[in-house]
């Protein structure tokens, strides 16, 4: 059994948020070794100030009151919890060179690195999400 | 109710995934055969920590629910195997409804016995049998039984050294137990 699992994170906003996070904390905690490739906007999540900013989708607003009620940790505390847990963060080079980012726009301790780099990951990784 | 554990986690009020993370956190502070109990109001948190539990090799007991409040009980297991020499006299799970006399010594924990024991099955766990030896009679067959014999087989050794000769070790354990289970909760 494979003892990887490797995401994709290629959008920024809340929801992609949590799906990629609660997925990728959970099964840290379950010791798999994990790694997210950031892309696109994904790379939001990861941002050292767009990070504290994601938005809801337009129209979905009103589940802001639902979040918070709930109790979810923020988006912020995942991130620093997955890091803590281990969770391997690589921030695309190409995105970040289209959008005109370096690696001191991202949070500390993320890896740049192209397609070839999470394909070397995720290889022999199970599941491999995207979100 | 609560039952005995040795560390308890309060995990309430909340959300998925903070109840495996903190979880996952405090199991690693806890030494091998200790029982971890996680107070959580998260409804998921019952079929995450049982599906976590057996992903990562842990124990999961089980689960009471009261009310809004859900306690899961884990016991702590690591993979090592013990290299000494097993206690000689055993006898299979599947002869113990065949026995006419002795007593039946169930020596796992204190919750692991509250979700499900053979009826009549005595209960000390492993950890307190040194302290407890006058609670048992020599003269008597006792037969030692745990989860899979690990905790059974040292229990045999150590009445075996205080004296007591006619001991069985009760394999595997109950893991195999077919019969019906007896519960205290």
């Amino acid at each position: 059994m494979s003892n990887k699992v490797a995401i994709i994170a290629s959008n920024g906003g809340v929801f992609d948020a949590y799906k990629v996070f609660n997925i990728a904390t959970a099964a840290a905690a379950t010791e798999k070794e994990v790694a997210i490739f950031f892309t696109f906007e994904g790379l939001n999540l990861i941002h050292k100030q767009a990070m504290h900013a994601v938005p809801l989708p337009e129209g979905k607003e009103h589940f802001a009151e639902g979040f918070a009620k709930a109790n979810v940790p923020s988006i912020p505390q995942l991130v620093e919890m997955a890091q803590e847990l281990g969770v391997k963060f690589i921030g695309c080079q190409m995105t970040m060179d289209v959008m005109g980012l370096t690696k001191d726009d991202f949070i500390d301790g993320i890896e740049v690195g192209g397609a070839v780099t999470f394909l070397e990951f995720a290889k022999d990784a199970s599941p491999t999400l995207t979100f | 109710m609560s039952l005995k554990a040795d560390v308890q986690l309060d995990a309430k009020g909340l959300a998925c995934p903070m109840p495996i993370v903190k979880t996952k956190k405090a199991m690693d502070d806890l030494i091998d055969g200790q029982i971890l109990e996680v107070v959580a109001t998260d409804k998921g948190s019952k079929a995450d920590l049982a599906a976590w539990a057996d992903s990562v090799g842990h124990q999961f007991i089980g689960t009471i629910e009261e009310e809004d409040i859900l306690k899961h009980y884990i016991r702590k297991c690591s993979n090592e195997i013990i290299e000494e020499q097993p206690f000689e006299h055993t006898i299979s799970i599947s002869e113990l409804q065949t026995l006419k006399s002795g007593v039946l010594l169930d020596v796992r924990e204190e919750v692991e016995y509250a979700f499900g024991h053979i009826e009549g099955a005595k209960s000390i766990p492993l950890g307190e049998l040194e302290d407890r030896l006058n609670e048992l009679d020599k003269e008597q067959e006792i037969y030692i039984v745990c989860r899979t014999g690990k905790r059974s087989d040292l229990a045999a050794s150590k009445l075996a050294a205080n004296g007591f000769t006619k001991v069985f070790n009760v394999v595997p354990g109950m893991t195999s137990w077919k019969g019906n289970l007896s519960k205290n909760i």
